[in-house]
C-alpha cells in the first residue's frame, strides 16, 4: 500500500526488475503479451518501484478463538475483511493464511474485484485447530512466503507466542499484531472447584476458583500480554488489543489511531 | 508438665486420623473448557471433599485443624505446668509472727522477709489468682481474706506485726485449711522458721502445703533463766544464759535492780551450754532485769525480768480432765503461769515437804488432795483437806444468799444455772460465802493455807458464759495468793489479759517506746493487749500506776536454727527455697485452640 501506509521499506525505483507469473487481478497493462505469444507463459513485468506489497493476513483459527460472544473468530474475520479490503484496494498481493490448522496456503489475490473472493475465503467454519499458534507461525516463517506485511489476527494465547513473532520478524516480515480477546479471557467468571481443560491441548489445571486464583490469572494474563508487546516492539512491529465485540469503526477511530495503525 | 486427665489424649490420634482421612478424599471437580490453561495458576485449595481418594497434599487448612485439635485435646487433658513462685490459683499464706521471726540473720528480719515474699507474690499474681494472708501470732488473725484485689492486699500488709512471743501456728494452719476447704488447686504456703509445736488436728484436705523456710543461722545467745529466792544470805538472783548456736559465743550480762546496774560480767558459752551468774539482791528491790550486750541475732531473748513480789507472778497447777473455760479464765490473769495435769505430780503431793513449785493448785472435778501450795481451789469434788464434807448431790440448786467478800465482788451467783452440785457441810473453820436452800455453794477457809471450794464444776453450769466468771477467777486468785494485787507485774510478751477497771479511771497503757494507748473498758474490765515487745510497760488506772514487765522466756523461740522439715497434716513437708507449684494450663490451650479454629474458618471462607 505504497503511499498509503507507513512502511519500513524506503526508496522507489522505475527500473525494470523482473518477470513474474501472472496472478489473478494483476494489472493487464503490465502483462507481457510478447512472452505470452512466444512462450504461452502468462507473465507480467515488474519494476523496482512498482513491486507489489505482500500482505499476509495471518488468521488464527485455533480452537481458543471460538470463545466469546461474539467469538474472537468472528471478530478476527471482521477485521481480516477490513484489512484485506484496504490491501486489495491498494493493489497489494493479499495472502490469507490460516494459523492453527493444517490448511494449505491459498494463492494470493489482488485487486478490488477479488474482494468477494476474500470474503468467501474467510470461512465461517468454527475454528477448531489444535496445532498451536506459535508452531503455526514458525511454520509459516519457515516457508517460502514473500516477506511483506504480516497482519496477525489472534488472541495470542500461546505460551510461546513470542517465539512465533520473532520468527516472523526474522523472515523480514513487518508485524502488525491485532490481539483479539473476549470477556472470557479478560474477565473469566468462574466459581467453585474446577478442572480446566485446555481448548487446544490436552492440558488440565485443577483450581478452586476463588479470589486468589482469579487474581493469579489476571496477573499471568497481564504478564503474558506484556511479553507479547515487548516481543512485537523489539521486532519493530505494532500491537493493539481489542475486545471481540469491538467494531472496525471503533478500532479505526480509537485504538488504531492511538497505536498508529491508521494515518490521516 | 503433668496431665490431670491424660486419657483424653488417647482420642487424639483417631481424631487426627479422621481429619487426615477427610483430606484424602478427593474433590469431584467440574470440568470446564477454557481458551488456554497456561494462564491459570495451579491452585487447588481443597476445602471440601466428596469422593475417594487422592494423594495427601499440603494444606494450611489441614495444618490449622490439626493444631486446633491438638490444642483442644491437651486442654481437655488438663495440663499442669511447674512454675516457680509462691502464688497459685488459690493461695493462703500463713506468716509466722513469733519471736523467732525477729531474728536478723535475714535482713532486716525473717518476718520482714516473709512479708516481702507475700508482697512479691501478690504483685506477681495473675488475674484471677486468689490469695489470703493469715498472721500466725499468739492469736491467729486473717490479714486479708481470699480475694483478687492486689492493691488492697498490699495495703493490708501494713497491718501485719510480729510479737515477742510464741505463735499459735497450728491454729493458723487450721484456719488456713478452713479457708481453702473444697477449693481446687489450692495451696497453703507457710512462711516460717519452723520453730513451733507440731500442730494437732491439722488436715489440709485437697490443698498442697508448701513450707518456705526463713532463716540461715542458729547462732543465738538467750537468757533462759532469771529468778530470785530468799536464802540465809539474803535474796539472791540467778540468771542463766544459753548458747543455742554451733560455735562458742561471748556476751556481757548486765543485771539491773529496779533499773540500776547490779552486776555486769562477761560470759563465754560453748555450743549448747548454759552459763550464768548469781548475785545478791538488795532488800526492797521489786524488779530484777537482765540484758545481754551486744544484741545478737534475736534481740527479744536478750532481755528478761523477774519480780520479787510473790503476788507479781503466780504459778498455777490446774488438775483437770479438761475445762477450756477454766483454762481460759486462768490464763487471762497476767500474773498466772499455768500448768495442766490430770493428777497431782508426786513432787507436789503431801502437806509437808519442800516448798511447792506452785503458788496455787486448782482441782477441777477431781477430789482435793493434800498439797503444799499457798492456796487451793476445789471445784465440784471435795477431798480430805477441803473446808467441807460431802454427803451427796443436789439437782438444780439456786443461790439464795451471798456474803460480802472480795471473792464475790462483781459476781452474782444467783443468776447462775447449776445442773448439779455436791451437797456439802462446811467444816468448823470454814466460812460459807454463798448457799442455796439445799447446800453451801461457795466456802472458803482463810487459814495458813487458803482454800476455796465451789460445790459445782463450771462445766455443770452456765457460769462460764456469764460476765462474772473471769472476775470470780481473778478474785479467787487474789484471795488464794493471800495478798493484795501487786503494783509490779511480770507477764509474757504478747499476752492479753483483763484487769478490773472503771471507765472513769481512763485506763491507758504506756508502751516501751513512750507511746500511750487508751484501753477500752467493758463490763468493769480493761482489756490489756499490745504487749507485743519485751520491755517495761506502764498501766495507768486513774491515780494508780502498775508496772508491767513483758519478757520472752521460750527456749523453742530462742533456738532460731531453721527447721528443714516439718510434720504437718500427717506428712512431712520439706522446706523449699523457691517453691514450685503446678498451675492449670488448660485455659491458654483452649484459647489457642479457639483462635486457631477461628483462623481456620477465616481461611476457609476466603478460599471458598
Amino acid at each position: 500500500m505504497r503511499g498509503e501506509r507507513l512502511s519500513r521499506k524506503k526508496g522507489v525505483s522505475i527500473e525494470f526488475a523482473d518477470y513474474r507469473e501472472y496472478a489473478e487481478g494483476d494489472d493487464l497493462r503490465h502483462f507481457d503479451w510478447n512472452v505470452y505469444a512466444r512462450l504461452e507463459n502468462a507473465v507480467v513485468r515488474t519494476y523496482q518501484d512498482e513491486e507489489d506489497l505482500a500482505v499476509h493476513l495471518l488468521l488464527d483459527r485455533s480452537a481458543s478463538m471460538s470463545f466469546g460472544d461474539p467469538s474472537k473468530a468472528q471478530a478476527a474475520r471482521r477485521f481480516a475483511a477490513a484489512f484485506g479490503h484496504v490491501a486489495l484496494g491498494a493493489g497489494d498481493a493479499l495472502f490469507l493464511v490460516s494459523l492453527g490448522t493444517r490448511e494449505a496456503p491459498a494463492p494470493p489475490i489482488r485487486g478490488r474485484a477479488t474482494y468477494p473472493k476474500l470474503v468467501r475465503r474467510l470461512s465461517s467454519d468454527p475454528p477448531e485447530g489444535r496445532e498451536g499458534l506459535a508452531r503455526s507461525l514458525r511454520a509459516f516463517a519457515a516457508g517460502d512466503a514473500r516477506p511483506g506485511l504480516a497482519i496477525l489476527l489472534s488472541d495470542g494465547l500461546d505460551p510461546d507466542i513470542e517465539a512465533g513473532v520473532r520468527a516472523l520478524a526474522s523472515r523480514g516480515h513487518e508485524v502488525l499484531f491485532l490481539q483479539i480477546l473476549s470477556a472470557v479471557d479478560l474477565e473469566p467468571d468462574l466459581e467453585g472447584d474446577l478442572r480446566l481443560l485446555d481448548s487446544e491441548t490436552d492440558g488440565t489445571v485443577e483450581i478452586t476458583a476463588n479470589s486468589y486464583a482469579l487474581r493469579g490469572y489476571q496477573a499471568n494474563l497481564r504478564a503474558h500480554q506484556a511479553r507479547i508487546a515487548e516481543a512485537v516492539r523489539r521486532c519493530g512491529g505494532r500491537i493493539a488489543t481489542v475486545r471481540s465485540e469491538a467494531s472496525v469503526e471503533d478500532f479505526l477511530r480509537t485504538t488504531g489511531r492511538r497505536e498508529a495503525w491508521v494515518v490521516r | 508438665m503433668n496431665l490431670q486427665n491424660p486419657g483424653v489424649l488417647l482420642a487424639l490420634l483417631p481424631l487426627a486420623g479422621f481429619i487426615v482421612l477427610l483430606y484424602l478424599l478427593k474433590i469431584r471437580r467440574k470440568d470446564l473448557t477454557v481458551p488456554a490453561t497456561f494462564l491459570w495458576p495451579s491452585r487447588t485449595d481443597e476445602v471440601r471433599a466428596n469422593t475417594l481418594f487422592q494423594r495427601l497434599r499440603f494444606s494450611w487448612l489441614l495444618v490449622l485443624q490439626l493444631v486446633a485439635l491438638i490444642a483442644l485435646a491437651f486442654a481437655l487433658a488438663r495440663p499442669l505446668t511447674r512454675q516457680a513462685g509462691l502464688s497459685g490459683r488459690v493461695t493462703v499464706f500463713v506468716l509466722d509472727a513469733s519471736a523467732g521471726m525477729g531474728a536478723t540473720d535475714v535482713a532486716p528480719t525473717r518476718f520482714d522477709e516473709g512479708l516481702r515474699l507475700v508482697r512479691d507474690a501478690v504483685r506477681a499474681a495473675s488475674t484471677g489468682d486468689r490469695m489470703a494472708l493469715i498472721e500466725a501470732g499468739p492469736v491467729p488473725r486473717v490479714v486479708f481474706p481470699l480475694s483478687t484485689d492486689p492493691a488492697r492486699q498490699v495495703a493490708a500488709l501494713e497491718s501485719c506485726r510480729r510479737y515477742d512471743a510464741a505463735a499459735d501456728v497450728g491454729e493458723a494452719l487450721r484456719l488456713a485449711a478452713a479457708v481453702v476447704a473444697n477449693q481446687e488447686s489450692a495451696q497453703i504456703v507457710l512462711l516460717s522458721d519452723g520453730a513451733f509445736d507440731p500442730p494437732q488436728n491439722f488436715a489440709p484436705g485437697k490443698a498442697a502445703v508448701v513450707y518456705r523456710s526463713l532463716g540461715q543461722t542458729a547462732e543465738n545467745l538467750a537468757i533462759v533463766a532469771l529468778g530470785s529466792s530468799v536464802t540465809t544470805e539474803g535474796r539472791l538472783a540467778y540468771c542463766g544464759v544459753r548458747n543455742f548456736g554451733a560455735a562458742p559465743a561471748g556476751t556481757t550480762l548486765t543485771i539491773y535492780a529496779d533499773g540500776r546496774v547490779l552486776d555486769s560480767a562477761k560470759l563465754l558459752a560453748k555450743p549448747g551450754e548454759t552459763t550464768g551468774r548469781t548475785v545478791p539482791v538488795p532488800a526492797g528491790v521489786k524488779a530484777i532485769e537482765a540484758r545481754l550486750n551486744p544484741p545478737d541475732a534475736l534481740v527479744a531473748d536478750d532481755y528478761a525480768v523477774t519480780v520479787t513480789d510473790p503476788n507479781a507472778a503466780l504459778r498455777v497447777l490446774l488438775v483437770t480432765q479438761g475445762d477450756p473455760f477454766l483454762e481460759r479464765a486462768l490464763s487471762l490473769d497476767p500474773r498466772v503461769t499455768l500448768d495442766r495435769a490430770q493428777a497431782v505430780p508426786d513432787s507436789e503431793q503431801g502437806a509437808t515437804g519442800p516448798a511447792s513449785t506452785y503458788d496455787i493448785v486448782v482441782f477441777d472435778g477431781i477430789a482435793e488432795e493434800p498439797v503444799r501450795s499457798r492456796g487451793v481451789l476445789t471445784l465440784g469434788v471435795a477431798g480430805g483437806p477441803s473446808p467441807v464434807r460431802a454427803n451427796g448431790t443436789v439437782k438444780n440448786p439456786i443461790a439464795v444468799s451471798a456474803e460480802n467478800h472480795p471473792i464475790l465482788d462483781g459476781v452474782d451467783l444467783r443468776n447462775v444455772f447449776i445442773d448439779s452440785a455436791q451437797k456439802v457441810t462446811p467444816k468448823a473453820t470454814a466460812r460459807t460465802l454463798s448457799e442455796s436452800s439445799q447446800t453451801s455453794l461457795l466456802v472458803v477457809d482463810e487459814g495458813k493455807q487458803r482454800r476455796a471450794y465451789l460445790a459445782f464444776r463450771v462445766l455443770d453450769s452456765d457460769f462460764p458464759l456469764q460476765v462474772g466468771f473471769p472476775i470470780f477467777v481473778a478474785n479467787v486468785l487474789d484471795f488464794l495468793a493471800g495478798k493484795a494485787a501487786a503494783d509490779v507485774l511480770a507477764v509474757p510478751a504478747g499476752s492479753t489479759f483483763n484487769l478490773p477497771a472503771d471507765a472513769a479511771d481512763r485506763p491507758s497503757l504506756v508502751v516501751p517506746s513512750g507511746r500511750s494507748l487508751a484501753l477500752k473498758v467493758e463490763d468493769g474490765q480493761a482489756r490489756v493487749r499490745d504487749l507485743d515487745r519485751v520491755g517495761r510497760y506502764e498501766l495507768r488506772l486513774g491515780k494508780t500506776t502498775k508496772t508491767l514487765f513483758a519478757s520472752l522466756r521460750n527456749e523453742r523461740e530462742s533456738n532460731i536454727a531453721p527447721v528443714p522439715s516439718l510434720s504437718l497434716g500427717g506428712g512431712t513437708v520439706k522446706a523449699v527455697a523457691t517453691p514450685v507449684r503446678y498451675a492449670d494450663f488448660w485455659r491458654p490451650l483452649l484459647l489457642l485452640g479457639l483462635l486457631v479454629l477461628g483462623a481456620e474458618w477465616w481461611l476457609f471462607a476466603r478460599r471458598s
